[in-house]
């Protein structure tokens, strides 16, 4: 009998080691994905596995047009997002129906050459009457650029918590660097020997020079600023360099008075045609 | 005597029994631990089976030549996860202040409003895409000049067209707040309503304002010409009452004046509340 109880013994202990192999996952991955498959083809035949994969194309299809959309609007393009949430409802504030929730968002994207990343936070806080969401933090960072007037903007945007003026002048003060190099470029493409850009493809300044008459030189100083509301303002202004002869025989000051032409001229022509008058100028010498 | 002979009898009779059970129940035992390892070797064959089968299976999927339907479920699954990556894309651009989705016709475009932080309402406007384009259907409130706007802007710029709706709507939304936060936080202050129309472009209200024990009204006057900015463009703060105001008296309404051409309404009235604090304590 104590042989028999032995083997009893044995015969559970093999059995426990046995039932524990079979319980260890052997390719986990592939189990879940047989099961999943396993599950699927119970209830999908090939054909509508075909049609969801075609659904799911059309919907993505049609979630791209709108992002493109989407970004044509804002001028901005959003490419990466993220969302936590967090719930600071206390014991006390369930009691009296109030209900806080923190949501921290990572938001990374970039307008034409200028990338940013955000960190933001919004509290929202529902009570009876209401619900408000108030940004309590905002992060901004850029990669440097050549223009100073983006860090302006962006220690603006953080210290006012303000996403939304951040967005829209950022997109607006881009699109008129944009509008002014290609304009720029357009004119010293046309007018190679007369026009010069000082500072290279994103010169802020354009300057008009001949040659044959050294000494006369017209500077068009193109700025494009951010004021105090976000609002983007291109500002334009002429600088004169005439030869002291020449000032001499100007008896109808022309040339003093050739900045304020000039603010009425680009009202009257607008930007393009007033640089282009400009610079015709200086072709029409003794003609 | 009889209780010591009971119980002698008693124990007899255990001994008995138990030698009377004994063999019986050994043979009992014996049985049922029979049947017992009989039970417990077929199941151990059982799993064994079950464990060599495992093993097997291990062999085969790994040399397994079942591509298609692997990788179209994983298809299907790179398609949901990018589903679900454009969709949180999609929300993410309601920060930009600007968000909005297709429709069977064109576009419905939503608008975005925030003033101080805060996060305000949101207006749609529907655009039909067609030559002219036209707004099918929009929640822009009647005193905001949308018509105006869009016969400026909308068929030759549409992006000009949303700005400037959004400038203006975000420039009622910052000086709505700003009275509904004089008229809700610092309604103590205030002698009488807070005068207001519904463009929230033009504001007036009378106040008490204490210095070293004197208290005096002032009567404001608040006028935002431009109806994109949340600040006033024009202010005029004067004394309720008849009599000539004292130099100190003339200086503290000429900085209220400034103080309300450069600082929000609610900021404004935080200060005197500490302005005033201060002067109690005096």
């Amino acid at each position: 009998m104590e042989a028999e109880r032995a083997e009893v013994r044995a015969l559970e202990a093999e059995i426990a080691a046995l039932r524990r192999a079979c319980e260890e996952p052997t390719a986990p991955w592939k189990e879940t994905a047989k099961a999943k498959k396993s599950f699927k083809n119970i209830y999908q035949s090939e054909s509508e596995r075909l049609e969801s994969s075609k659904d799911l194309r059309r919907q993505l299809g049609h979630l791209e047009s709108e992002l493109s959309l989407l970004s044509t609007l804002t001028g901005i393009s959003i490419r990466k997002y993220s969302k936590k949430t967090e719930d600071l409802t206390s014991t006390v504030m369930t009691e009296k129906n109030i209900k806080k929730v923190l949501q921290r968002y990572k938001l990374s994207g970039d307008c034409h050459m200028v990338t940013f990343q955000l960190e933001f936070q919004i509290l929202e806080t529902q009570n009876e009457k209401n619900l408000s969401s108030v940004v309590t933090d905002l992060n901004i960072i850029m990669e440097p650029t050549e223009y100073p007037e983006l860090s302006e903007l962006v220690s603006r945007a953080e210290e006012r918590r303000d996403l939304f003026m951040f967005f829209r002048s950022l997109h607006f003060f881009v699109e008129w660097c944009e509008y002014r190099k290609r304009t720029f470029k357009h004119f010293k493409e046309k007018y190679p020997d007369v026009v010069q850009l000082p500072e290279g493809a994103t010169s802020s300044c354009l300057g008009i020079q001949n040659a044959s008459q050294p000494g006369f030189e017209l500077v068009i100083v193109w700025r494009i600023q951010i004021d105090d509301e976000g609002k983007v303002l291109p500002k334009l202004d002429l600088l004169t360099k005439i030869p002291q002869q020449a000032l001499e025989l100007d008896k109808k000051n022309v040339i003093e008075s050739a900045p304020l032409s000039f603010r009425t001229l680009l009202g009257v022509l607008g930007i393009e045609a007033s640089l282009e008058s400009l610079i015709k100028l200086f072709f029409n010498t003794k003609e | 005597g009889i209780l010591a002979h009971l119980e002698r009898l008693e124990t007899q009779m255990n001994r008995s029994h138990k030698r009377f059970e004994g063999p019986q129940r050994t043979q009992a035992e014996e049985s049922t631990l029979g049947t017992r390892i009989h039970k417990l070797r077929l199941l151990r064959d059982k799993l064994r089976a079950e464990v060599k089968q495992r093993q097997a299976e291990i062999e085969a999927s790994a040399a397994s030549t079942e591509p298609d339907q692997t990788l179209e479920t994983s298809e299907q699954e790179v398609l949901e996860t990018k589903l679900e990556n454009l969709k949180a894309l999609l929300q993410a651009y309601h920060f930009t202040g600007l968000s909005g989705k297709l429709t069977s016709r064109g576009v419905s475009v939503c608008i975005h409003t925030a003033f101080d932080g805060n996060l305000l309402d949101s207006y749609i406007v529907d655009l039909v895409i067609e030559k002219p384009l036209w707004i099918h259907h929009h929640s822009v409130p009647v005193f905001i000049p949308l018509e105006e706007i869009a016969a400026k802007y909308l068929q030759t710029d549409v992006q000009h067209f949303l700005f400037s709706l959004c400038e203006h709507l975000n420039g009622y939304a910052g000086r709505k707040y700003q009275a509904d936060r004089l008229q809700s936080d610092f309604a103590a202050f205030l002698a009488g309503p807070l005068q207001r129309n519904s463009l929230c472009n033009v504001l007036s209200f009378t106040y008490k304002v204490e210095l070293g024990g004197q208290s005096f009204l002032f009567c404001a006057r608040l006028l935002y010409k431009d109806l994109t900015v949340t600040l006033p463009t024009d202010v005029t703060v004067t004394h309720r009452g008849t009599d000539a105001l004292s130099t100190s008296w003339e200086e503290q309404r000429v900085s209220h004046e400034n103080l309300f051409r450069t600082t929000s309404l609610h900021k404004a009235f935080t200060s005197f509340a500490g302005g005033e604090k201060l002067n109690m304590s005096l």
